[in-house]
């Protein structure tokens, strides 16, 4: 065991059944954010920043769209041949399905991360998701759970609880008492005391010994319970000492097409981009080659944000622009989302509306969406004037 | 032993003494263009683009930043099985040592890196210009003519001939003489420094030359007119696209201004034939409420809150509210105050223009601001 090494855990089998049609075909990790990213370069950057070089990910479908963006993990330094790496377990959906259905076995995902976590020789293991966006030091983290000599270490956010929603799948932490961190329960939204204001949201991040873990994923393993970072020891917080370490960066949860949205267009507010991408280290992302956006002699733009290699003659206002787009004369984008390799035409406009990549909008079309129920365009498709959406 | 086809030694030892400023600390190969680029990217992602996997970079004159850039050509997908870009600089050794006098005696230096690859031939290239070329083709050509070396030649208007090495050839493309920089010239082909010699019968000339007369320091003064003395079969291959040799600031700032043009001849927007670079990691680029930018290049990690026109900005420039770039080249890191004015001027990679600064050039008269250098500001009194 090498005394401080952190090795990872990458719980993405996240619900993403809220982003549909955007998850078709990818995961939430692997969903392009913010112009050049996925959401998975967050997760990844942190590791990095901490100079951590061994991570297993854990993913319900077969992964082809992260593992395109991620390949050998070279950008985030994964691709170690000393002691790291990037060890992939794709479809855990199947496997989990068949395997809670076996009797006296402990699940064989369980049984993977305690392989990992012992083969990687670190002493202690983080655990995260990339749905919770957000842009977080680990090794601060780390020295909290040192000082504070817990069994576990939880990251949560204060949340003012007026701007909560009360969404199933987000869960708020109970403490001991006003003065301490330690952990009682994991509730949801409703359980909360109303007269508080904060709202203390569970970040899905957690910090541990590698033998504390491996000892609750034991436990967890043999009985039954789905492979979530909190389960591991929901149920043991009498036992051990679980606390909470408060994260006060900026923190999106990524569930729905309304919250992707708005976490893109947060990013258009200087404190959240400065805070998300260019706090500390500022993300990394695997690179690409492209020419310098080009805008033209007839491009208007307003507080806008854009990848390299566009071709920029029209009007941008309020919208992020993602790589390789082309905006012909006279098109019109406001408080939009483009992703990489769309063409706008001339004419055409666009509002509150989300484009995935390589869709075609052809010339003098309008689509309209609303603030709070925003159009989505399906990857490549191409939408004429007269025929409308055409798949 | 293994044996490659093509081995490309990129000369990129240069000082580029007119570009001032500019090269006072790099070399010119490694000064920034067309806002994410190197010059040197050019020759090097024409190499890889030509299926050329193997190659040499040659340097001299300060070299730090420039070897940084290439490094073991990753950016450039020359790190694969097979191949390789290497780092090529003079040393010292029991003759002591051994700076490189010219071009031939670099090459001549570097004899047994390109022995080790045992290329049939060697594509010798000069890092310092601009331009996309397919060297597959140029090799077809001195595979057909059976040529003992091919020059690559642009013609140029007969006017400017005077400053260039100037290819006099028959009918049939065989140079028949070469003069370097005529008074009077006789055609308007001027060398490219774009060199392709069988191997063996270079590396001949120089050994032999070794236990001469040592003179084959330089490929036109001397290696040209040896060859020709000879008889040997030398041919020139006319390259008409675009190539710029951006020798002076002028020059320089000409051509990132005509590379603005989205119709340009270098169609940098082409995707079956990129320019790679280094690419480092940035946030996207950001124009807020305040900015206005119109006919511009901006690349990734710029915060614009300023009036951008007709200029290109690099990664990493921020420009505050209420100033004006305009007809100019902004490099790599600069940060530009508030109220700013900055016209017919290129600003060096990390500078800072504080608020309020004027720096106003003319069209043949471009200000320069160095790399790291500060305008304006308080003074060390008021601090």
């Amino acid at each position: 065991m090498m005394k401080n090494k952190i090795s990872a855990i990458l719980n993405l089998k996240e619900d993403d059944s809220k982003l549909l049609p955007l998850t078709e075909k990818r995961s939430i990790s692997s969903l392009p954010f913010g112009c050049r990213y996925r959401l998975i370069d967050f997760p990844f950057t942190s590791l990095h920043s901490a100079a951590i070089d061994s991570a297993a990910f854990f993913i319900a479908g077969n992964g082809r769209s992260l593992h395109d963006h991620i390949r050998s993990g070279a950008s985030w330094g994964l691709d170690s041949s000393i002691g790291g790496g990037l060890f992939p377990h794709t479809e855990t959906a199947i496997r989990e399905a068949v395997e809670m259905s076996k009797a006296d076995q402990i699940n064989s995902f369980y049984h993977d991360q305690i392989h990992y976590v012992i083969r990687s020789k670190s002493e202690y293991v983080v655990m995260m998701g990339t749905k919770m966006l957000c842009n977080i030091d680990i090794n601060a983290l780390l020295r909290y759970h040192q000082e504070k000599k817990a069994d576990v270490t939880v990251v949560y956010k204060n949340m003012v609880q007026s701007s909560c929603n009360a969404s199933e799948d987000e869960t708020y932490l109970l403490f001991e008492g006003q003065a301490t961190d330690r952990i009682t329960n994991l509730v949801s939204f409703d359980k909360l005391e109303a007269d508080k204001d904060k709202a203390p949201v569970n970040m899905d991040i957690a910090i541990m010994t590698s033998k504390k873990f491996v000892e609750l994923a034991t436990q967890a393993g043999k009985s039954k319970l789905r492979s979530e970072t909190m389960l591991l020891f929901k149920d043991h917080l009498d036992e051990i000492t679980v606390i909470g370490y408060e994260y006060t960066g900026y923190l999106k949860n990524i569930n729905s097409i309304q919250s992707y949205f708005e976490a893109n267009m947060d990013m258009l507010n200087e404190k959240n981009y400065n805070a998300l991408l260019t706090r500390g280290n500022s993300i990394i992302t695997k690179v690409k080659n492209g020419a310098p956006t080009f805008y033209s002699k007839d491009a208007k733009v307003k507080n806008a944000q854009f990848a390299s290699d566009c071709l920029v003659e029209g009007e941008v206002e309020n919208s992020l622009i993602f790589r390789k787009v082309t905006i012909a004369k006279d098109a019109k984008i406001n408080h939009s989302i483009v992703m990489q390799g769309s063409q706008i035409g001339s004419g055409s406009s666009l509002e509150y509306v989300i484009l995935d990549k390589g869709v075609k909008i052809g010339e003098g079309v309008h689509l309209k969406g609303t603030a709070d129920n925003v159009k989505v365009i399906k990857k490549n498709t191409v939408v004429e004037p007269e025929r409308g959406v055409k798949a | 032993m293994r044996k490659i086809e093509t081995l490309a030694m990129i000369l990129a030892g240069g000082q580029g003494s007119r570009l001032g400023k500019l090269t006072k600390e790099i070399a010119k190969p490694a000064v920034p263009f067309g806002g994410k680029y190197r010059i040197i990217d050019f020759a090097l992602s024409n190499c890889v683009n030509s299926g050329i996997k193997n190659v040499g970079v040659v340097t001299q004159y300060q070299p730090r930043e420039l070897n940084k850039h290439v490094g073991n050509g990753e950016a450039w997908g020359l790190n694969v099985h097979n191949g390789g870009a290497t780092i090529l600089q003079p040393y010292a050794s029991v003759d002591g040592e051994k700076w490189f006098k010219g071009t031939a005696n670099a090459i001549y230096q570097n004899s047994s890196f390109i022995d080790q690859h045992n290329p049939d031939y060697v594509l010798v290239l000069s890092g310092d210009h601009i331009y996309k070329m397919d060297y597959q083709k140029m090799l077809d050509f001195h595979k057909l003519k059976k040529a003992a070396l091919t020059v690559g030649v642009i013609p140029v208007p007969i006017e400017e001939a005077p400053r260039f090495g100037i290819m006099n050839t028959d009918q049939t493309d065989r140079i028949i003489e070469f003069e370097e920089k005529p008074e009077k010239p006789k055609s308007n082909l001027a060398s490219m420094g774009v060199y392709i010699f069988d191997w063996a019968l270079l590396k001949k000339y120089l050994d032999e030359d070794q236990s001469k007369r040592r003179e084959l320091e330089d490929f036109g003064k001397d290696v040209i007119p040896a060859y020709l003395g000879n008889g040997e079969n030398i041919f020139a291959y006319a390259f008409t696209d675009y190539w710029k040799d951006v020798g002076t600031i002028e020059s320089l700032w000409e051509a990132n201004m005509e590379f603005l043009d989205p119709t340009h001849a270098l169609n940098i927007r082409n995707s079956d034939w990129r320019i790679y670079s280094q690419n480092p990691s940035a946030s996207p680029q950001f124009l807020t409420e305040t900015s206005n930018v119109t006919d511009a290049m901006i690349v990734d990690g710029c915060y614009i809150a300023g009036d951008i026109t007709h200029s290109i900005l690099s990664h990493h420039v921020k420009v505050g509210k209420g100033s004006i770039v305009e007809n100019s080249i902004v490099m790599s890191g600069v940060t530009i105050g508030e109220n700013v004015t900055i016209k017919y001027a290129i600003i060096g990679d990390n500078a800072k223009i504080h608020d309020g600064a004027y720096l106003v050039g003319k069209e043949k008269e471009i200000m320069v601001v160095g790399y790291n250098e500060e305008i304006g500001g308080l003074t060390d009194d008021e601090k």
